[in-house]
């Protein structure tokens, strides 16, 4: 069952967005995609290769993060997500993948984004400990951070002594 | 490899104006060059801070990071970042644009 996500109406003022980047954790990204479709996908991957567990972060309407917990090389997190885009069919996820090759890491957004807000865990299966675990402790280190900020913008910096030409 | 934290989005970055100037070279083809003028003019750029290493630094960095819009891309240690920023970022101001992960 979907829970009800609540609290969404907060809102970061600043207008850059704070992600968290890695490449030994598979991370999927789903786009337009109801959320029975993104658990079905998440349940099959889980199982295919062995991932033990996995987490669904629901970013927006449709919008859906997918975090799992075995630890993984780089190579077999690309091998992982290509498999996922390739037989879902989805091209948002498709071009979510080539981003994150040539970046060479991916990254999943965790402070708000225009109209949308921070993404909020929604669904929760197997195994929590070792990436999955990484994961909420830099999302903590961040909300932090997300929640520190707006404090300092208000406050009066002397932009001059921060901003060295 | 290191878990890192990532700041991106679209920004407004102050570049110089570049005026164009023709020379005759020796043998007699006029080339076009691009020179810096003292103007500056305001143009949207996209860019992305990487930072990787404690939390203090982290906190730090990503509050900087508010304040100077990343040269590129940018993957650098957050340390690295507070005791050089001038060598990451430039002047700027970030703005709402649809910006992919």
């Amino acid at each position: 069952m979907v829970l009800k996500v609540h609290g969404l109406t907060e809102k970061w003022n600043l207008k850059s967005v704070i992600g968290y980047t890695d490449t030994e954790t598979v991370k999927l990204d789903f786009d337009n995609t109801p959320f029975k479709a993104v658990r079905y996908w998440a349940l099959r991957t889980m199982k295919w290769f062995k991932l033990e567990g996995f987490i669904i972060l629901k970013s927006s309407k449709d919008n859906y993060h997918v975090v799992f917990d075995r630890k993984v090389s780089w190579a077999e997190n690309m091998r992982i997500v290509a498999w996922v885009s390739l037989l879902s069919h989805n091209g948002m996820l498709e071009k979510w993948f080539v981003m994150q090759c040539i970046k060479r890491g991916s990254t999943l957004r965790m402070s708000s984004k225009e109209d949308k807000p921070s993404p909020r865990i929604v669904f929760r299966y197997g195994d929590q400990d070792n990436q999955i675990n990484d994961f909420l402790k830099y999302r903590k280190i961040i909300r932090n951070i997300i929640k520190k900020l707006p404090r300092i913008s208000e406050s009066s910096i002397d932009r001059s002594e921060l901003i060295v030409a | 490899m290191t878990k890192k934290i990532a700041v991106y989005g679209t920004f407004m970055a102050k570049v110089p104006v570049k005026q164009r100037y023709w020379k005759r070279r020796r043998d007699g083809i006029r080339q076009r060059y691009w020179k810096k003028t003292t103007r500056m003019k305001s143009v949207e750029k996209r860019g992305r801070y990487e930072f990787h290493g404690k939390g203090k630094h982290l906190y730090r960095a990503v509050v900087k990071a508010h304040q100077l819009m990343p040269k590129g891309f940018v993957d650098v240690s957050a340390k690295e970042f507070l005791e050089h920023p001038e060598r990451y970022g430039s002047e700027g101001s970030w703005i709402d644009r649809k910006v992919e992960s």
